[in-house]
């Protein structure tokens, strides 16, 4: 995969991203409608591919303004990705040679590595993550279950024991899957159903379409390190 | 520039610490008041949520989930108010019940009420049980006229 192709990747993804995340707003914020419109037109240019350097550069002054409006990031981790990735769309775009771009485009894939392995760390160091107190804990008083139903899993400690341990092992172990294309994109289909089951179970989903938009980086990062030498 | 900065930061150089400790998990419980001075407040949880959610509705949700994502926020603007209480956030939240309120989405449905109030209430475990803490009650704030339909 050519840098060029996976930051095209990377803008189509974000875009639909972006698409998703502001027409929910068209319903909640009447008084944003304007400025959500703008930005659902302006994803549409980037999902196109046309003049994509300005329309980053807007998306990200509108990203700036949209987190002053809410004292920060409206969803927390989804909308941090969502900013990282068009900022390094921007840096990519701006970087005075090849190699800035490379350096740009690269520092969007290490930090999709760093958040599996360090969401799996924190967790290994977490006794009550290792004996499965933890997620227990999630399923029974966290603001997440999207439904009592949900909730009752939380009385499935074997479960939830085995559950906790696929989640730190596979945070832990995906950016060691790095080394060879095809353990990476194994880690990467089971990644985002990881994503997928989160955004069933717990609503989460921007984050499912926000880190699918930084997979293409990490393709291309596999590439650049193993293949092309 | 320098807030633009702060709010920037985390998103360039984001922690990823994704649920490493369970800590305390707000409830927004809301009261309608008939007056400024009525004592008799009941609290109703806002936006309990569902019984059951079906994998079509789940699915539906991977598209389209702006009710379920601003219950989020308003997770986000309870934990701000209980590390430091700011008129945004407690705003943010008011917003949204009264909001609910004027399309009559609230449990409660006391037509007499001319206030409302919100509190936080924060449950979390300790050792093997659990407590429940009230951090924060808002101002009243006086309800808007609803519109009724004639069915």
């Amino acid at each position: 995969m050519t840098l060029e192709l996976a930051i095209r990747l990377t803008e189509i993804l974000l875009g639909i991203s972006l698409v998703q995340q502001s027409i929910e707003h068209l319903q909640l914020h009447k008084l944003l409608r304007v400025l959500y419109l703008f930005r659902i037109i302006l994803a549409l240019l980037l999902i196109i591919g046309l003049q994509v350097y300005w329309v980053s550069i807007f998306l990200l002054l509108l990203a700036v303004f949209i987190l002053h409006r809410f004292q920060g990031p409206y969803n927390g981790g989804a909308d941090r990705m969502s900013l990282l990735v068009l900022c390094c769309v921007c840096l990519y775009y701006f970087a005075p040679s090849k190699y800035w771009q490379e350096i740009a485009f690269a520092y969007l894939a290490i930090q999709l590595l760093l958040s599996y392995f360090i969401s799996g760390w924190v967790k290994l160091i977490n006794s009550d993550w290792r004996n499965g107190r933890a997620l227990r804990d999630v399923f029974q008083f966290s603001a997440y279950p999207v439904s009592e139903s949900i909730r009752t899993w939380s009385e499935s400690p074997r479960l939830l024991f085995l559950m906790s341990w696929s989640i730190i092992l596979f945070e832990l172990l995906l950016p060691m899957l790095i080394m060879s294309e095809i353990t990476l994109a194994i880690a990467l289909v089971i990644a985002a159903c990881f994503h997928f089951v989160n955004a069933c179970i717990f609503g989460l989903n921007r984050f499912f379409w926000a880190w699918i938009a930084a997979y293409p980086s990490v393709l291309w990062l596999q590439l650049r390190l193993f293949t092309n030498s | 520039m320098l807030k633009t900065i702060k709010l920037l930061l985390p998103a360039l150089l984001p922690s990823w610490r994704f649920f490493d400790t369970i800590g305390p998990s707000p409830r927004i419980q809301y009261a309608l008041l008939r007056s400024e001075n009525d004592s008799s407040q009941q609290w109703y949880e806002f936006r309990p949520r569902s019984k059951h959610v079906s994998f079509g509705q789940m699915l539906t949700r991977m598209v389209w989930n702006p009710n379920w994502n601003e219950s989020l926020f308003l997770t986000s603007c309870a934990e701000r108010l209980r590390e430091n209480a700011t008129f945004h956030s407690e705003n943010e939240i008011m917003r949204c019940i009264i909001a609910d309120f004027k399309a009559h989405l609230l449990s409660s449905n006391q037509e007499d009420a001319n206030f409302i109030q919100f509190r936080l209430l924060f449950i979390e475990r300790q050792k093997n049980k659990f407590e429940h803490n009230v951090t924060f009650y808002s101002q009243l704030k006086e309800l808007p006229k609803r519109e009724f339909s004639d069915s």
